[in-house]
């Protein structure tokens, strides 16, 4: 048979049916109520929901987070775990319930069967957890067919850059309101929830509602940086700190970029370069000029600006061929094995782990940040909310496993330095990890089996990972962040939790396609002016409007 | 099928309407009885269309609503054609239409005869051990996903790749193939014949296989050379299923290869790569607008429905099979 053929025929309704029907049928008389309002919450009602602070005292760190501008603080170091781990959570928390999760995660997929991992931390929370990690870089499409299937697991975390098309104003409703059981002094039957700091409970409401348990929450919550082989800048004797502008940056590329030898000087990293431009990235879209109006990031000019500076990269050949072909999923092979010199990505992947990986594609292998340039000199890093993740609890769950459930949020966001947190972040000692100079390193079986699973449910306050013999990449990352802080600024609509009505669900698709023609040099921008006078016409400038509102009505989050 | 042609048994004289439905009720219950066991055997086959094709049909309502996935299909207001008009009103929708036929034309023409090139030209290979060697690699791709199929193109032929790192290294210039968006029809056919052509010979030899050996000897005795003996004995041989695989492809005309341009829609950019399918996907399912997608697939399958039936009647005209013997 030939390939033709072996596909249904009479398949009427595509791939888009089969998820539908699923939901159709299995969605049963659910919340008539569609297209709810913008989501967001205004200052006077976010006072009655926000659950209480009540610090933990655990340990004082050995490089503590620096105050920046704006009120926002860079993240504290431990150099070695302690050599005593406190206990803060006593006897099991789970009752022996049994609870699906879905958590994204950027890497590969630990098999669940005979994972000695998941055996441990179920163990230690005393209930059946069936982790179930989805490939994060697709999260965003994996997420809607999951609630239109009503296919929802018991516990879901979903990113905030994943919330777009979900209509979140509506799609929070299937989850559990936990305001009765965390807002003001009722969380203090959970001492380590307790301890999250209030921003990050703040990014977690909704419609006047907490819905949403934090994680990976920081002082300062940037959006990625741009990244660099700093052993490769070395050999060449390239300083760091004299790149200050993206005409310094193209310098480089000409000097880095050497395709005989397999070696470009950029991947793809537009997605990074907002705040370096000016116009805001994700999670913000919108933001408000200096005539008080509010504008698109595609209307700016500043937005052609980048697009203009990208395309001039790919069409001198500066960037790596791979890139442009769209190859997203392999561009941190290709930074290890120094195919590419300079990078973006989250300051989350800039770990000892990271520098493991690449150590293992290249020795010589060392990662850094440039501090944040600027087009026009003044450099300024908007930061996202205090959490961008957070994981709900499904609605369907009784009031009792709601508390089970929070019972053992309360166990994984114990905080660094107790044992609990060894449990949920490296398993079983002798078995995932041993203790390597005063710090957990996992051993070969545990890199296997150990991944982020429960920390995209909740985590304590996160202090730079440090791994064994990779200690300068914690003060170097401590380094970056306390220089980054300082120009730290908050967008317009900071925090806001804003949900876009669905109808305008499609509007950014052409422009997200027209965006990646341009760049990639392989169409002129008048198919961007073209492409954006079709956004304004056909929903643009009405989506606009709904901003309007928003901003009259509940401020900008400043 | 041939229980057909033997129906009309004891009927001498002309029969009035009424014993004519007793009679053909009574054969009916003949029939059912003898092929009895034929029957049961295709109910799990009739199970699997029904809940995989059919039960799924339902969600194609959508397409008629204004649907939402969290009032779900109860509960979401019926909007009439309005998501049709939206639809049709949409100039991204015809781009993806014109590629999608486009792509299939060219598919048509410079994939579909390469299996039964492939298979004749095996066929006349004596040696079986070469025979199975040769068959046994070039099925090998078929088991390829999509993403391996293309990640073994992008590192032979793309910018960084082998053949390109081979000119490099001689100082001749580069040749752009993976992310040339106008050659890209051409690049996704070769795919297409690089990883299904092998999978594809299988039912040619199949109905070679079936062609009587007896007379070739004949028409070789008769003196008719190698290329008399393709002509009046293999071509005719394989002419029906040619016919078949021809009116199967008519009706896959919309559907042409998802995966295949999800994962290099980058890669091109949208202009070059967006067909049904992944416009259905991405305004659809990725940005979470059912209904725009349910009614770009119902067009899509109302379509495939004719074309089908059109194709099969073409060839009961020419006197073939199609899909079903009239």
């Amino acid at each position: 048979m030939t390939s033709l053929d072996r596909r249904r025929f009479l398949e009427l309704a595509g791939l888009g049916a089969v998820s539908i029907a699923g939901g159709g049928l299995l969605a049963a008389c659910g919340d008539a109520k569609t297209g709810g309002g913008p989501g967001t919450t205004d200052q006077s009602q976010l006072s009655k929901i926000l659950p209480a602070f009540v610090p933990s005292t655990a340990l004082t760190p050995d490089i503590p987070g620096v105050a920046g501008a704006n009120g926002f603080t860079s993240t504290p170091v431990f150099l070695k775990y302690p050599a005593s781990p406190v206990t803060t959570v006593t006897g099991v928390p789970g009752k022996g319930g049994s609870y699906t999760t879905m958590t994204p995660l950027w890497g590969s997929i630990p098999s669940s069967k005979g994972n000695s991992y998941y055996e441990t931390v179920n163990a230690a929370l005393g209930a059946d957890m069936k982790m179930q990690p989805a490939d994060g870089v697709n999260y965003d499409k994996i997420l809607p067919p999951l609630f239109a299937g009503n296919k929802l697991p018991d516990w879901l975390m979903i990113p905030s850059w994943n919330m777009g098309n979900l209509g979140f104003a509506d799609a929070v409703n299937k989850f559990v309101d936990l305001g009765p059981y965390l807002s003001g002094d009722a969380i203090k039957a959970y001492p380590n929830l307790a301890a999250i700091p209030t921003a990050a409970w703040q990014s977690c409401i909704w419609n006047g509602k907490l819905f949403g348990l934090p994680t990976f929450y920081s002082g300062a919550t940037a959006g990625g940086a741009l990244f660099y082989r700093k052993d490769i800048f070395d050999r060449e004797g390239i300083n760091a700190d004299s790149i200050k502008s993206p005409a310094d940056l193209e310098a480089l590329g000409k000097q880095l970029t050497n395709p005989k030898a397999g070696q470009w000087a950029f991947g793809d990293f537009f997605d990074y370069m907002a705040h370096v431009f000016h116009y805001p990235g994700d999670p913000y879209r919108w933001t408000v000029d200096a005539s008080g109006k509010v504008v698109n990031r595609y209307e700016m000019p500043e937005y052609l600006e980048a697009l203009n500076w990208f395309a001039k990269q790919a069409k001198a050949g500066y960037v790596h061929p791979d890139a442009l072909a769209g190859k997203k999923e392999e561009g941190k092979q290709r930074f290890w094995s120094g195919k590419e010199v300079i990078t973006g990505d989250g300051t989350g992947a800039w770990t000892g782990a990271d520098e493991e990986s690449g150590r293992a594609a290249n020795p010589a292998y060392v990662k850094a940040a440039f501090k944040i340039l600027a087009s026009d000199g003044k450099p300024a890093m908007p930061m996202n909310p205090a959490a961008s993740m957070y994981s709900f609890l499904n609605g369907k769950l009784s009031a009792d496993q709601i508390k089970e459930c929070l019972a053992i949020a309360n166990y994984l966001a114990a905080p660094y330095g107790s044992t609990e947190w060894l449990t949920v972040n490296f398993g079983k000692e002798g078995v995932d990890y041993t203790m390597k100079d005063s710090n957990p390193q996992l051993t070969e079986k545990g890199s296997k089996e150990v991944a982020q699973t429960y920390q995209f449910l909740v985590t304590p306050i996160t202090p730079v990972p440090v791994n064994p013999g990779h200690e300068q990449v914690a003060k170097d990352y401590a380094a970056w962040e306390a220089d980054m802080v300082q120009h730290a600024v908050k967008p317009p609509f900071y925090g806001m939790n804003i949900t876009e009505p669905a109808q305008y669900a499609n509007l950014n698709q052409p422009m997200v396609d027209v965006s990646q023609d341009v760049r990639y040099g392989r169409k002129p921008i008048s198919a961007f002016t073209d492409a954006l006078a079709t956004w304004k016409s056909s929903g643009g400038e009405e989506l606009r409007k709904f901003y309007e509102d928003v901003k009259n009505k509940y401020g900008t989050g400043q | 099928m041939t229980a057909l042609r033997d129906a009309p048994t004891a009927a001498s004289a002309r029969p009035t309407r009424a014993e004519a439905r007793t009679l053909k009720k009574a054969d009916r219950r003949r029939r059912f009885l003898r092929d009895r066991a034929l029957v049961v055997m295709t109910l799990p086959a009739i199970l699997l269309v029904l809940v995989f094709n059919y039960a799924p049909m339902f969600g194609t309502l959508t397409a008629f609503q204004t649907y939402s996935i969290y009032a779900g299909f109860w509960h979401s207001p019926w909007s009439g054609l309005t998501t049709f008009r939206r639809l049709f009103s949409d100039p991204l929708f015809w781009s993806a239409l014109e590629n999608t036929l486009t792509l299939s034309l060219v598919q048509l023409v410079l994939f579909f005869p390469v299996p039964i090139l492939l298979a004749l030209l095996l066929n006349s290979v004596l040696s079986t051990k070469v025979r199975t060697f040769v068959q046994s690699i070039v099925y090998l791709p078929h088991f390829f996903s999509w993403v391996l199929a293309i990640t073994i193109f992008q590192q032979m032929l793309g910018g960084a790749g082998a053949l390109n790192q081979f000119l490099r290294s001689h100082d001749i210039g580069t040749w752009d193939i993976m992310t040339n968006p106008d050659t890209f029809k051409l690049l996704v056919t070769a795919q297409v014949v690089w990883k299904e052509a092998g999978w594809g010979i299988i039912v040619f030899l199949a109905a070679l296989a079936a062609i009587d050996q007896q007379l070739y000897e004949a028409a070789a005795a008769d003196g008719a050379g190698r290329w008399r003996r393709m002509w009046h004995i293999t071509l005719p041989g394989i002419r029906s299923i040619v016919v078949l695989m021809l009116v199967l492809q008519l009706g896959n005309v919309l559907t042409v290869g998802f995966e295949q341009m999800l994962i290099q829609r980058f890669a091109v950019g949208r202009d070059a790569s967006e067909v049904l399918d992944t416009y259905a996907y991405y305004y659809g399912v990725v940005n979470a607008n059912f209904s725009i997608g349910a009614a770009a697939s119902l067009f899509k399958g109302v379509l495939s429905l004719i074309l089908i039936l059109t194709a099969n009647k073409v060839a009961h005209l020419f006197g073939e099979d199609g899909l079903y013997r009239r």
